[in-house]
């Protein structure tokens, strides 16, 4: 059960209303998030900025969001991405693979080398050495190892949040 | 930021009148409060006194005409003559009160009012003690009587402020007869329904606000800022977050901003149609 209360449109603050689709219905990360509405203000267009299509297309983004979740044992974020994922076309052995399904030598190169760099970041990012940001810089750009980087770190941020106060996963 | 809140109070979207919520606690626990406000409170939601002189300057900055103080009993507060005179050197003020905490060093504290532009609003719900005494707690009718003329007397403006649940036409007559003979005349006495918020929801009391029935009013409490001051409720111990603008109340220009996006949906001359102040 959630230690936060899952605001209705009815019970949220108005600016916050303007995150809830037409019929009224939000996620419950969402609803969670609507009694501090200054903060959505500013969080949900980072998001969408970030998690959203970019330079970098949607399939890496998922990948690291899934893995993320995963490395941090989110249920309700592994709940709400991994369908996504499939959706966008991550393909189901990759996905798979980070969700340690099946082993992570399964992926292809370029995948391979982002969810190392992505597993250092999320579990000891002390211990990134200057050997593995020359090798993940083989297969990305640095604009997007800068992108992916912080998608990474706000995904660590958002299944904290969900854990911390539970926030149910959608069914 | 000044231009368009101007726009907005010249369009009748928004009133001129910052609010400012001093305190949740009260010594009386009546029982139409919006804001669950009574004695053994555990939260109060104190703004302090420089937060609220510090909104009230940037207020006037940002071309705010006046400012109304409320609660919780203002007068709670032990240092509140001294902050409501700092904040009527500012701007104009109106103090809410529920009349029962003027002692004879209280009211020589508010002597320094004396040539400032500020009012205190007694609330006064009858002219019949025992029903007054019903909603709002007993000794209340004679207390606030006893008051109203030694605020006179030392030249404080007084309104009243009444609100009514099921009075009848001449029971609100005789209210009127009253607060004439002790000096306060018509034009100084508000009469409002009771708003089902808060504990009037428990209580099963009062009329049940629509989008467009208050004029948006800035109104700054210890939990944010609000819509208008009858939005920043409680119920069960919990604030109430339908009309809440932001959690941030200063600087002033932040919430302000919030609020003027908000208001831009408020019909333009609607002011002229509501009744709830």
């Amino acid at each position: 059960m959630s230690r936060l209360p899952l605001l209705s449109p009815t019970e949220a603050p108005p600016l916050a209303r303007v995150w809830y689709r037409e019929d009224g219905s939000a996620s419950a990360l969402t609803r969670s998030l609507a009694s501090a509405p200054d903060l959505l203000e500013t969080l949900m267009p980072y998001l969408g900025q970030v998690m959203g299509e970019s330079s970098i297309d949607l399939q890496t983004k998922e990948l690291v969001i899934v893995r993320v979740s995963q490395l941090n044992g989110c249920s309700y974020c592994l709940a709400a991405h991994r369908p996504v994922a499939g959706e966008v076309g991550v393909p189901d052995e990759q996905l798979a693979a980070v969700c340690d399904d099946v082993p992570l030598d399964r992926l292809p190169p370029r995948e391979r080398a982002l969810v190392e760099w992505v597993d250092r970041q999320t579990l000891d990012p002390g211990g990134i050495d200057d050997e593995l940001v020359v090798r993940t810089l083989k297969h990305l750009r640095r604009d997007e190892l800068i992108e992916l980087t912080l998608l990474a770190g706000t995904i660590t941020m958002l299944n904290q949040y969900c854990t911390a106060f539970r926030i149910p996963p959608p069914r | 930021m000044r231009e368009p809140f101007e726009q907005a109070v010249a369009e009748g979207r928004a009133g001129d009148r910052l609010w400012l919520y001093a305190t949740y606690h009260c010594n009386l626990a009546c029982r139409y409060c919006l804001t669950e406000s009574a004695p053994g409170i555990l939260n109060r939601r104190t703004l302090g006194a420089e937060t609220m002189i510090r909104a009230v300057r940037e207020a006037r900055e940002l071309g705010f005409e006046k400012v109304g103080v409320t609660g919780g009993e203002v007068f709670m507060l032990p240092d509140f003559a001294e902050t409501l005179r700092r904040i009527a050197e500012l701007l104009p003020v109106v103090a809410l009160t529920n009349g029962t905490l003027f002692t004879e060093r209280r009211l020589r504290e508010l002597e320094a009012l004396a040539g400032l532009d500020v009012a205190l609003q007694l609330s006064l719900d009858s002219a019949d003690a025992a029903q007054n005494d019903k909603l709002r707690g007993r000794g209340n009718f004679d207390s606030v009587l006893a008051t109203i003329p030694r605020l006179i007397e030392r030249e404080i403006p007084v309104r009243i402020a009444t609100t009514v649940e099921d009075q009848t036409p001449d029971e609100l007559a005789a209210l009127c007869e009253l607060h004439r003979s002790l000096g306060v005349p018509d034009t100084d006495h508000i009469v409002r329904p009771v708003v089902r918020r808060g504990r009037a929801v428990t209580e099963r009391l009062g009329v049940e606000l629509g989008p467009h029935d208050v004029l948006p009013e800035l109104t700054l409490t210890a939990d944010g800022a609000f819509m208008h001051p009858f939005a920043a409720t409680v119920r069960g111990g919990e604030t109430d977050l339908d009309l809440l603008v932001s959690r941030q109340i200063l600087p002033l220009e932040a919430p302000l901003r919030r609020f003027l996006a908000l208001v831009g949906d408020q019909p333009v001359g609607d002011d002229v149609v509501r009744s709830l102040r």
